[in-house]
């Protein structure tokens, strides 16, 4: 069905993947096609869209998880962003995704309105080798006109297939051969995986390869399917980490207060916490450290 | 309000709609109908199935968080799903209820949550947040709505952009767009109980407690019949409330 060639993997499968946040990034260019998963404020790349903030990256295409929050919302406020692909954008209950919000009215993004079927038909048109991936549920509604939802010749909306350049992950535990174990929900992530060209994940610890035998049914992202592996500890704050730290509704609500105006933006948000810090631990440090993080789930609804 | 709060109303309001047996999906921001969910499978629906929208399937949480997909939902669950499983349901249905809340809804219950006021090049003068999911809207046997805000503003004649499908232009629309589910059969606000006519628009089921006719008719944004007056809807019962706040909100989420 699918007119492209099947592609030939570079480097083998099975090797060290373990590298530095700064390396695992170093390949990502302007115009790329750029996945960032988790979904809302959990388990989102923080860490790795701010890296890519502090690099000025400009002109990236971004296609986030069905429903999205900090990563996407941080990359378009700090200009790293052309065209975005997303269903929803929030920070639910704590607010609206400030930097998505005015991009989008001030039409200085385009905003590509999606929905799930149509970025899951996507990615799985990919997954299959097809061309595009028919989906027969987006009916009656606006987003079925928009250009994230083509139709076929038969007229039912069937996403082209979605290939990213790259994705960002954050999850819990991998080993250094890139398996990776989510303790909460994958969500989107190993679709994600499975449809990328370059898969990165950060990890909040990197655990022995025996530890990951000892119980191979809890890997949800195999080796083979990564590129890089960065141990990144508490590199979704201020999203959560499932199973190891919740969402910091302080840092949430001081980001979208800063997220008001551009002004603000850069004052309040961008330069304190992604342009200065000069390492994550620096990062965290910031943001009142490792324990305070560990213990926001005594404090947090 | 008398010894409740408006959002515990809404919850036992829900709950009363809900069929043992049902499976339902949770959206965004849905403390309001997950609480429901859970208070349902306490009184009349113990085999009710819950879906959040992190794939979570039958959390048994000790207390409520507020983000849908806190991680802490994820502890004494029976299974953790994937989008993929969730792109299952938006295709072949399965789903008997749906949630969905609006920042626009219309009397013909279609859900807008992406943008209003657009100008001539297509930019929105206040972008909403989106929606993860349209198709749900799609395939789910009932939609349950609710509004935690009613006012002219949520409440309008014509969604600007039609983000979900509820009874699209009227009676017989969903089935003419190749939709064949029920659609929206009520909405719950903290004033009334919404239901859908014969020519699918959106009419007083039931009045709340203490609420005002003439404030129902000021703050919505579509003419409502008034031919006779309003059924009061039933207050929560001494058993409604105390299982909900022992059982599903022991920290009071929902009050506070």
């Amino acid at each position: 069905m699918r007119t492209t060639s099947i592609e030939n993997r570079d480097r083998p499968a099975r090797r060290s993947k373990l590298t530095s946040l700064v390396d695992a990034l170093a390949s990502v260019e302007a115009g790329q096609l750029v996945a960032v998963g988790g979904l809302w404020f959990h388990n989102n790349p923080c860490a790795s869209v701010r890296e890519l903030a502090r690099r000025k990256i400009r002109n990236l295409r971004v296609v986030a998880a069905p429903p999205s929050s900090y990563a996407v919302d941080l990359l378009i406020g700090a200009g790293c962003v052309a065209q975005a692909t997303v269903g929803h954008v929030s920070f639910e209950h704590l607010g609206f995704a400030p930097n998505f919000r005015r991009a989008a009215q001030e039409g200085s993004v385009r905003i590509v309105d999606a929905d799930e079927a149509t970025i899951l038909g996507g990615l799985m048109a990919t997954v299959e080798h097809l061309d595009a991936h028919p989906v027969t549920s987006v009916k009656g509604t606006d987003i079925g006109r928009s250009s994230a939802a083509p139709r076929n010749d038969a007229g039912i909306v069937a996403p082209v297939a979605m290939r990213p350049d790259v994705c960002l992950l954050h999850a819990q535990e991998a080993d250094i051969y890139g398996n990776v174990r989510n303790l909460g929900t994958p969500f989107c992530d190993p679709l994600f995986a499975k449809a990328s060209k370059r898969v990165i994940v950060t990890v909040d610890r990197i655990v022995d390869n025996d530890e990951i035998r000892k119980q191979p049914n809890r890997t949800t992202i195999p080796g083979y399917l990564v590129d890089a592996v960065v141990e990144a500890p508490f590199g979704a704050h201020p999203c959560s980490s499932h199973g190891i730290h919740v969402h910091d509704d302080a840092c949430i609500s001081a980001y979208i207060k800063a997220g008001a105006n551009a002004e603000t933006w850069r004052r309040e948000y961008l330069g304190p916490y992604v342009e200065e810090p000069e390492s994550l631990e620096d990062y965290v440090a910031r943001v009142g450290g490792a324990t305070r993080i560990l213990e926001l789930s005594e404090v947090v609804r | 309000m008398n010894g409740f709060s408006k959002d515990e109303l809404m919850t036992v309001l829900l709950a009363r709609e809900l069929r043992d047996g049902d499976l339902a999906v949770t959206g965004a921001s849905s403390l309001v109908p997950v609480a429901a969910c859970l208070l349902a499978q306490r009184l009349h629906a113990p085999n009710l199935t819950l879906i959040t929208p992190a794939g979570v399937v039958n959390p048994k949480p000790e207390r409520l968080y507020r983000s849908a997909s806190d991680g802490r939902w994820v502890e004494g669950a029976e299974a953790i799903g994937t989008a993929y499983d969730l792109f299952e349901m938006s295709e072949n249905g399965r789903l008997d209820v749906m949630f969905y809340g609006g920042v626009q809804i219309d009397r013909r219950g279609n859900i807008n949550l992406t943008g209003t006021g657009y100008d001539a090049n297509g930019h929105p003068r206040f972008r909403g947040p989106g929606l993860a999911n349209t198709s749900f809207a799609v395939v789910s046997k009932r939609i349950l709505l609710f509004s935690a805000a009613h006012t002219r503003r949520t409440f309008v004649e014509n969604v600007e952009f039609l983000t979900a499908a509820g009874h699209l232009g009227g009676r017989g629309e969903r089935e003419k767009a190749g939709i064949t589910t029920e659609g929206p059969v009520l909405c719950i606000t903290p004033l009334v109980t919404f239901e859908f006519d014969e020519e699918k628009c959106m009419q007083v089921r039931s009045i709340h407690p203490g609420v005002d006719p003439g404030e129902v008719v000021e703050n919505t944004g579509f003419p409502l019949r008034m031919t006779t007056a309003w059924p009061t809807t039933a207050l929560p019962t001494v058993e409604e409330l105390s299982l909900l706040r022992r059982f599903v909100d022991p920290t009071g989420e929902l009050s506070a």
